[in-house]
């Protein structure tokens, strides 16, 4: 821990954390980011994501369902739970949410580099008009004095889509409403035959 | 709140709108009969009502309550030169009318004119004190702003005044949750429970905050109301069994066997343990292992 690290989420991940935030667009909604440091331990690979929740944050039974079978799954894979993702219920609240730390908190005792997003309402209705190629998400890391802290765009810490095309291919998700398909583990816990791995979203 | 089937109802509807076979009618009705808010399709399906002449005019006076519910998904929608339009063909046939005078206010809020908002409700109140609709406005808008302890003093208000409003009771719960105010919430739902007991939801949620307040006494209670749940649900719940299994759980590593009721605390447990495992075989059978790993780091596979 300590030193500056890159971050960098693959589009899938992405895409499903922001379609999730859009499908439940009047509430908070939040997720677990999967993922490794490399070998070097100056960048974290967020590999994949799961939608948790848009109903009743901060409740811990279903958290701790969620998280043992999310660890369980990708634990086969080599896969850590690498951090957390939270949109907020107002367009315009920047503040990182209590919940949001405290979960943060106990994902960085298994994984030092966790990382905290959260969701930029603002970016997200800019980008249909811009070419940003930038994740429209705020990344907090934990720093040395323990608290967590908004990483700017310049230095080190930064976080970056893996392929290029990623907000192109949200923007089209987006048009044609795909969050619709989007299950997150509350709709699992509603009803199980729903599969909150959405494998079968990108088909 | 509404029920599952009800819900199922409202999407064999909208499935049935989208592919074209008609029934934007009694999709708009249910879903103001049920107090959903499906904004995009209220919007869609009213204006393709309001928009063609022939169906607007078979509605009869109903014509104006579809202004009514297409304003305010309009509003919801952002739609705000629909909404004005709407609000003025209404405020053209009811004049002086106090309900359109809401509808007013409430484009307002929508505009994030919340001191002009507020002046409005103020000036309806007048004429109606006790108007429902304006005092939850009031709670809503200091929300919206960010005001959560304002919200909450207002809801707490408007619970004097309306003390049998359920889904008032829910929202409070709910803003006292997002709060990690979870005394407070559980206060909510024992409120609920009281008054309607036999409502497995209220059951569920006053067990799931009593397990996140924790402590050995809120375990036990918890695990009472997962069992409360279970018992009205017929056993389907996957929450609550999950509920029972995590308070067993929580219970065995505080108590560490000590406790003597340890034989009926552990059957309760294999009992959802097995319940869990059938449902998940029958309509999850590519996360059986997957359930089975988590039961057992619970340390109750059956």
């Amino acid at each position: 821990m300590g030193g500056e690290s890159r971050y960098e989420i693959h589009q899938d991940a992405y895409i499903k954390l922001v379609l999730h935030a859009v499908k439940h667009r009047t509430s908070s909604v939040n997720g677990v980011l999967l993922g490794r440091s490399s070998a070097d331990g100056d960048s974290v690979e967020i590999v994949d994501s799961v939608p948790l929740f848009h109903s009743q944050i901060g409740l811990l039974p279903p958290l701790e369902i969620a998280l043992i079978m999310i660890e369980e799954y990708y634990a086969e894979k080599g896969l850590s739970i690498a951090g957390y993702f939270h949109a907020n219920e107002r367009y315009d609240d920047f503040e990182l949410a209590t919940v949001a730390k405290n979960t943060g908190d106990h994902i960085t005792r298994y994984f030092p580099q966790a990382a905290l997003l959260l969701l930029d309402n603002k970016k997200l209705e800019a980008l249909p008009k811009g070419k940003d190629r930038r994740p429209v998400m705020q990344l907090y890391i934990k720093d040395a004095s323990r608290s967590w802290k908004l990483v700017g765009s310049e230095g080190g810490n930064q976080l970056s889509i893996k392929e290029p095309s990623g907000n192109i291919v949200l923007l089209d998700y987006l048009a044609s409403e795909k969050w619709k398909d989007i299950v997150d583990f509350d709709d699992h816990l509603d009803d199980i035959s729903k599969d909150w791995l959405n494998s079968e979203l990108f088909q | 709140m509404v029920s599952k089937t009800e819900e199922e109802q409202v999407n064999r509807l909208e499935g049935q709108v989208e592919n074209g076979g008609g029934g934007e009618w009694e999709y708009l009705c249910l879903v103001r009969k049920l107090k959903l808010r499906r904004s995009f399709n209220v919007l869609k399906y009213g204006l393709s009502i309001l928009n063609n002449p022939k169906k607007r005019s078979a509605l009869g006076s109903e014509e104006w309550t579809l202004y009514e519910q297409v304003a305010i998904a309009a509003m919801d929608c952002q739609r705000l030169d629909l909404a004005k339009d709407f609000i003025k063909i209404l405020a053209e046939k009811f004049p002086e009318s106090k309900r359109v005078g809401r509808l007013e206010a409430l484009l307002l809020e929508a505009m994030d004119l919340w001191e002009e908002a507020e002046k409005a409700y103020s000036s309806l109140l007048e004429d109606n004190e006790l108007d429902p609709v304006i005092h939850k406005r009031r709670v809503a808008m200091a929300k919206a702003q960010g005001n959560i302890s304002g919200a909450i003093e207002w809801l707490n208000k408007y619970l004097e005044i309306f003390m049998a409003d359920h889904d008032a009771w829910r929202e409070l719960a709910e803003i006292y949750v997002s709060l990690q105010m979870y005394k407070q919430a559980a206060f909510c739902y024992e409120e609920l429970i009281l008054s309607q007991p036999t409502i497995p939801l209220y059951h569920l949620a006053y067990a799931d905050v009593l397990y996140t307040l924790g402590g050995l006494e809120n375990l036990h209670m918890a695990k009472k109301y997962y069992a409360s749940t279970t018992d009205l649900t017929g056993g389907k719940n996957t929450r609550a069994l999950f509920g029972i299994c995590l308070c067993t759980s929580a219970i065995e590593q505080l108590t560490k066997g000590r406790n003597k009721d340890d034989k009926e605390n552990s059957q309760l447990a294999s009992l959802s343990a097995t319940a869990l495992e059938k449902d998940y075989k029958q309509r999850a059978p590519n996360k059986v292992s997957l359930l089975a790993s988590t039961l057992r780091s619970l340390k109750l596979s059956s």
